[in-house]
């Protein structure tokens, strides 16, 4: 599986492929289509836009932390060999 | 000058700056995404780090004695702990010490710490040295590390900063006293490595029906106190 860094991309693009994803975001933090935070599901926490991971499939954005990554490989295997 | 392929210019197309990208790439970006080809994320460093552990051989011994889930869990997120730790990532380290704690409470993290400190290995190594003596020695392995992990508070003390030498003497002799464990240890990295050295003689005095074994790399200090066989 190929691996894109966010580390160089544009606030804009970042947002421009949240909207394409079903999602949005005031600038900071990733936001559903209601305006309401999205939490990490392993780590309960706001996910920061310029923080964020998005992992394949059924689509699922979390906070780049050790914790929420282990805790995805935990749940679905390595998918990134 | 951008070519037809709307994924190379987007990664690679700009080399100064910060990456725009069109809704074409995104487009082409999200078709991937769905296929299962791509992901995204903002440090990949992260994600090396947790999958050097999540196939290390390491954790591939673990699994093989310890069935419960989250002990492994616990466990990879130890040798997480471990390598940040060896990286010199304070910041990142101290965030998975947070989350652990916050999620799996303070038996959790004691359980990383656990792996983290090197303990586990050393403490599996004792326990094959007596197997010797058990009827079904792989049954009694996973037995006995599965039974230490669920009541690590029994067996281990992690001195703390705020812990003076008669603390440690006197919760050890607490434990030892309630729980009898056949392997007894006392667990502390430094500054605190210096109390435990301070411990040492008191220990011996307290302990004697223990054998010391002591491991020491000047980072750390672990006293692993055995039981002896009568």
């Amino acid at each position: 599986m190929e691996l894109i860094s966010l580390k160089r991309v544009s606030l804009n693009s970042k947002i421009l492929l949240l909207k394409e994803l079903g999602y949005t975001s005031d600038g900071d933090f990733v936001l559903d289509l209601k305006g309401e935070k999205v939490i990490d599901k392993y780590a309960d926490i706001p996910i920061r836009v310029n923080n964020m991971v998005i992992f394949p499939g059924s689509t699922i954005i979390l906070d780049n932390n050790e914790f929420s990554i282990a805790s995805y490989l935990e749940e679905f295997g390595d998918v990134f060999k | 000058m951008s070519s037809n392929n709307p994924l190379s210019d987007a990664v690679e197309g700009v080399t100064k700056g910060l990456l725009e990208w069109s809704k074409e790439n995104v487009s082409a970006f999200i078709q991937k995404l769905k296929n299962k080809k791509l992901a995204f994320i903002e440090e990949s460093k992260t994600i090396e780090i947790v999958r050097e552990q999540y196939n290390s051989g390491e954790r591939k011994f673990y699994k093989e004695y310890i069935e419960n889930k989250q002990f492994l869990f616990l466990i990879e997120l130890g040798l997480t702990l471990k390598k940040l730790e060896s990286e010199k990532q304070k910041e990142r380290l101290q965030n998975l010490r947070e989350k652990i704690l916050k999620k799996y409470g303070i038996n959790g993290l004691h359980i990383s710490e656990f792996v983290q400190n090197g303990i586990l290995n050393r403490y599996i190594g004792i326990l094959i040295d007596e197997l010797s003596y058990a009827e079904n020695p792989i049954t009694q392995l996973k037995k006995d590390i599965e039974d230490t992990l669920q009541n690590i508070e029994k067996h281990i003390i992690f001195v703390q900063a705020y812990m003076k030498v008669s603390d440690i003497i006197k919760k050890s002799s607490i434990i030892v006293a309630s729980n009898s464990p056949r392997i007894f240890i006392v667990s502390g990295v430094r500054p605190n490595a210096k109390l435990i050295q301070d411990s040492i003689e008191p220990l011996k005095n307290l302990l004697k029906e223990y054998s010391l074994e002591r491991f020491s790399n000047g980072e750390k200090e672990i006293l692993f106190f055995k039981r002896k066989l009568t």
